[in-house]
C-alpha cells in the first residue's frame, strides 16, 4: 500500500477563486519524501489536505490507504505525527509534561502517556532537562521536543516542517541523523517540508516539488540523481553548423547552447557516445564534462518551467 | 552532548485514551493550578463563604439563646429568611468570581493562540468542537465549582442546626443549583468568546473586563436616558446575578424573567459563535 496517493487533487479555501492547489497526482512510497517549494508554493495546504483539515474540492487522495475528507480523517490524525516549523511550545509547562499531554491527544491513555513522554524523550536525547519548562530550552533542544511530540504515539507517518530550522551545523547533522533512526529503526515513513536543499538531499529518497499549487518535479532520489548523471556539457573545437546543431537531438536534449558549448541532457547515461557521435558527423568534440548538479539546480530548473521526472 | 536511547519501543495501544475534550479541559486546570493568583482568590472566596456560615450560626444562636433576646430584635432586620436572603447566598461571590473569570478565562484560548498550539491541536484527532467544548467546560465549570460551597454549606448547616426553621430554606439547593449553572455558563461563554479574539493572555483579560463592563456601562446609559429597563439584560453582571432572584422568586429582581431569558441567550449564543469562528481550523494557520 503506497503510502500516499492522490489523483488529480485539487483544494481551494473558501471564498478564493484560485485553487490552492490543483491537479496533485502522485504516489509515494513509504520512506523519507522531502517536499520541496518556494513560500506559497502549497506546502503548508498539502501538509493541511494529508492532516484532513482541508476536504479536496475536486479528485481523490488517500493517505495510509484511508479516503481524504472523509468520516475517518479525524482518526487517521492519531496514525500521523506532525512537526510544526514554528514553536508551537507551552512555554509554561516541561518537556516530559507536554510531550504526555501530546501523548494523551493522540489517544493514550494518562499512565501510558506519562511513560512514553519519557521513553521519546530519552530517545530524542533530552535527559534531564526533560522536568525544566521549556522556555529556558535552546532551539536545538526546542526542536528535539517537538520531535518528540510527533513521535510520541507510534505514528505512521510524521510531517517534519522544516525540522533543522536555526540550527547550527552540528545540531543540523543531529537532527537530520535523528530523522534516519525514525525511519530507519521505527519503520515510520517521513515527510520532510524544508528550504534547506541540502538537509532533503541527506535523507530524502523521494523527493516533490512544488509550485504555485502543482507537481513541478516528482520522483525518487536515485531516479533524479541518474537524470543529473546524463547532464553533460559538450566543448567542440569550431562551432557546429545548423545541420551539426540539429543532429545534436540524436544524443538527447539541448538544454543549452553558447559559442560552442552544448548543455546536454543524454538520452542514456554514456558520454562515450557523445565522442562516437562527434566521429559520425565530422565534430571535433575536444572535452565532455559531466555536470554535477545539485538539488538546487534541479529544484531551479522545475520552477522555472523545465519540468523533471525522475521516475 | 545529548545521551540518545539505544532505541523506541512501539506505543501502548491508542484505544485507552479519554476523550479529547476531557484531556485538554485538564490541561488547562494543571496549568491554573502552577499559577499563583489561586492562593489570593482562595483566600478571598473562602473568607466570604465563612462569613455566610457565621451569619448562619449567629442567627440560630439568637434565635435558641434567650440571654441573645435584645439582639435577636435587632438581628431580625437583618437575617431576613425570606427569598432575598437565598438568592444573596451567591451573589457577592459573583461579584468577584467576574474578576477570577476574566484573568483565568481571558488568557484560555488566547495563550493557544499566543504559543500557536492550536493547529498542533488540530493536527491530533480533535474536532473543532472539542476544543470548543473543553474551553467552555473549563470556563464554565471554574465559577460553578466556586460557587458551589455557597450553595451547599449554609443550607447543610442551617439544616443541621435549626432544621427546617433555619435561615435557609430547605428547597434553597434545588433553585441555586439551576441558577449558578446558568450563571456560570453565561460567564464561561463570554471569557472564551472575549479570549478567542486576544493574541495574547493580557488582551484576553483586558477583553473580558472590557466587554462585561462595556456591556454594562452601555445599558446603564440607555436605561437612564430612554428609561428602558429591559435593556439592563445587555448587562452581564445584573444577568448573572438576576438568576438566583430569578429562580428563588424575589418580588422585584434585577432584570425580569423574558429579558433575562432573552439577554443571557443572545450572550451565550453570540460568545459561542465567535469563539467557534475563531477557533475553526482555517484560523489555525499551519
Amino acid at each position: 500500500m503506497p503510502l500516499i496517493a492522490f489523483e488529480n487533487l485539487e483544494v481551494r479555501y473558501p471564498a478564493t477563486p484560485v485553487p490552492a492547489l490543483k491537479g496533485i497526482t502522485l504516489q509515494l512510497d513509504r520512506g523519507i519524501v522531502g517536499l520541496l517549494g518556494p513560500n506559497g508554493s502549497g506546502k503548508s495546504t498539502l501538509l493541511k489536505a494529508l492532516l484532513g483539515l482541508l476536504t479536496p474540492s475536486q479528485g481523490s487522495g488517500n493517505v495510509l490507504g484511508v479516503p481524504l475528507g472523509g468520516a475517518e480523517a479525524a482518526r487517521l490524525r492519531a496514525r500521523i505525527g506532525y512537526m510544526p516549523e514554528y514553536d508551537a511550545l507551552i512555554e509554561d509547562a516541561s518537556a516530559y509534561e507536554q510531550v504526555a499531554f501530546w501523548g494523551e491527544l493522540s489517544g493514550l491513555g494518562p499512565e501510558a502517556a506519562r511513560d512514553r513522554a519519557h521513553e521519546v524523550l530519552y530517545f530524542v536525547g533530552l535527559d534531564e532537562a526533560r522536568y525544566r519548562p521549556v522556555s529556558g530550552y535552546s532551539t536545538g533542544m526546542r526542536q528535539r521536543v517537538k520531535l518528540a511530540q510527533a513521535l510520541v504515539h507510534s505514528p505512521e507517518l510524521i510531517f517534519l516542517d522544516e525540522p533543522t530550522n536555526g540550527l547550527d551545523p552540528d545540531g543540523r547533522r543531529r537532527m537530520l541523523d535523528l530523522v534516519l533512526r525514525v525511519h530507519a529503526e521505527l519503520g515510520t515513513g517521513v515527510i520532510l517540508a524544508s528550504h534547506l536543499l541540502g538537509d532533503v538531499e541527506r535523507v530524502a529518497d523521494q523527493l516533490v516539488i512544488l509550485d504555485q499549487g502543482q507537481i513541478k518535479a516528482a520522483g525518487s532520489m536515485a531516479g533524479l540523481r541518474k537524470a543529473l548523471a546524463r547532464r553533460v556539457e559538450l566543448r567542440f573545437l569550431d562551432p557546429l553548423d545548423p545541420t551539426q546543431e540539429a543532429a545534436l537531438a540524436e544524443l538527447g536534449a539541448v538544454l543549452e547552447a553558447r559559442n560552442g558549448l552544448y548543455d546536454l541532457e543524454l538520452t542514456e547515461a554514456d558520454p562515450t557516445a557523445a565522442f562516437r557521435w562527434a566521429q559520425a558527423h565530422g565534430a571535433t568534440l575536444v572535452q565532455v564534462t559531466p555536470r554535477h548538479d545539485r538539488l538546487d539546480e534541479v529544484l531551479l530548473r522545475a520552477l522555472h518551467g523545465q519540468e523533471t521526472g525522475g521516475n | 552532548m545529548p545521551i540518545y536511547a539505544p532505541s523506541l519501543p512501539p506505543a501502548p495501544d491508542l484505544r485507552h485514551g479519554h476523550p479529547p475534550a476531557v484531556v485538554l479541559m485538564r490541561f488547562d486546570i494543571t496549568r491554573l493550578l502552577r499559577q499563583k493568583i489561586g492562593r489570593f482568590f482562595g483566600f478571598a472566596f473562602l473568607a466570604m463563604l465563612l462569613w455566610k456560615i457565621a451569619r448562619i450560626y449567629v442567627d440560630h444562636l439568637l434565635n435558641t439563646n434567650q440571654a441573645f433576646k435584645p439582639m435577636q430584635d435587632f438581628a431580625k432586620t437583618i437575617l431576613t429568611q425570606g427569598a432575598a436572603f437565598q438568592a444573596d447566598l451567591l451573589n457577592p461571590a459573583s461579584y468577584l468570581l467576574w474578576f477570577l473569570v476574566a484573568l483565568v478565562g481571558g488568557g484560555l484560548v488566547a495563550r493557544d493562540t499566543l504559543y500557536r498550539v492550536r493547529p498542533l491541536i488540530y493536527a491530533h484527532p480533535v474536532a473543532p468542537r472539542d476544543y470548543l467544548l473543553a474551553k467552555l467546560g473549563f470556563a464554565s465549570a471554574l465559577p460553578f465549582a466556586i460557587l458551589l460551597p455557597f450553595a451547599i454549606l449554609p443550607w447543610l448547616m442551617s439544616l443541621l442546626l435549626a432544621g427546617l426553621n433555619g435561615p435557609v430554606w430547605a428547597t434553597a439547593p434545588l433553585r441555586l443549583l439551576p441558577a449558578m449553572a446558568i450563571s456560570s455558563v453565561l460567564m464561561g461563554s463570554l471569557a472564551v468568546g472575549a479570549s478567542s479574539m486576544a493574541s495574547t493572555p493580557r488582551a484576553g483579560i483586558g477583553w473580558v473586563l472590557g466587554l462585561v463592563l462595556g456591556a454594562g456601562t452601555l445599558a446603564s446609559m440607555i436605561h437612564h436616558l430612554t428609561g428602558f429597563r429591559a435593556i439592563d439584560a445587555l448587562n452581564p453582571i445584573l444577568l448573572a446575578e438576576a438568576w438566583p432572584q430569578l429562580l428563588v422568586g424575589v418580588d422585584h429582581p434585577l432584570v425580569a424573567w423574558v429579558p433575562a431569558l432573552v439577554g443571557t441567550a443572545a450572550h451565550i449564543g453570540l460568545w459561542t459563535f465567535v469563539a467557534a469562528k475563531r477557533t475553526k481550523p482555517s484560523e489555525a494557520v499551519i
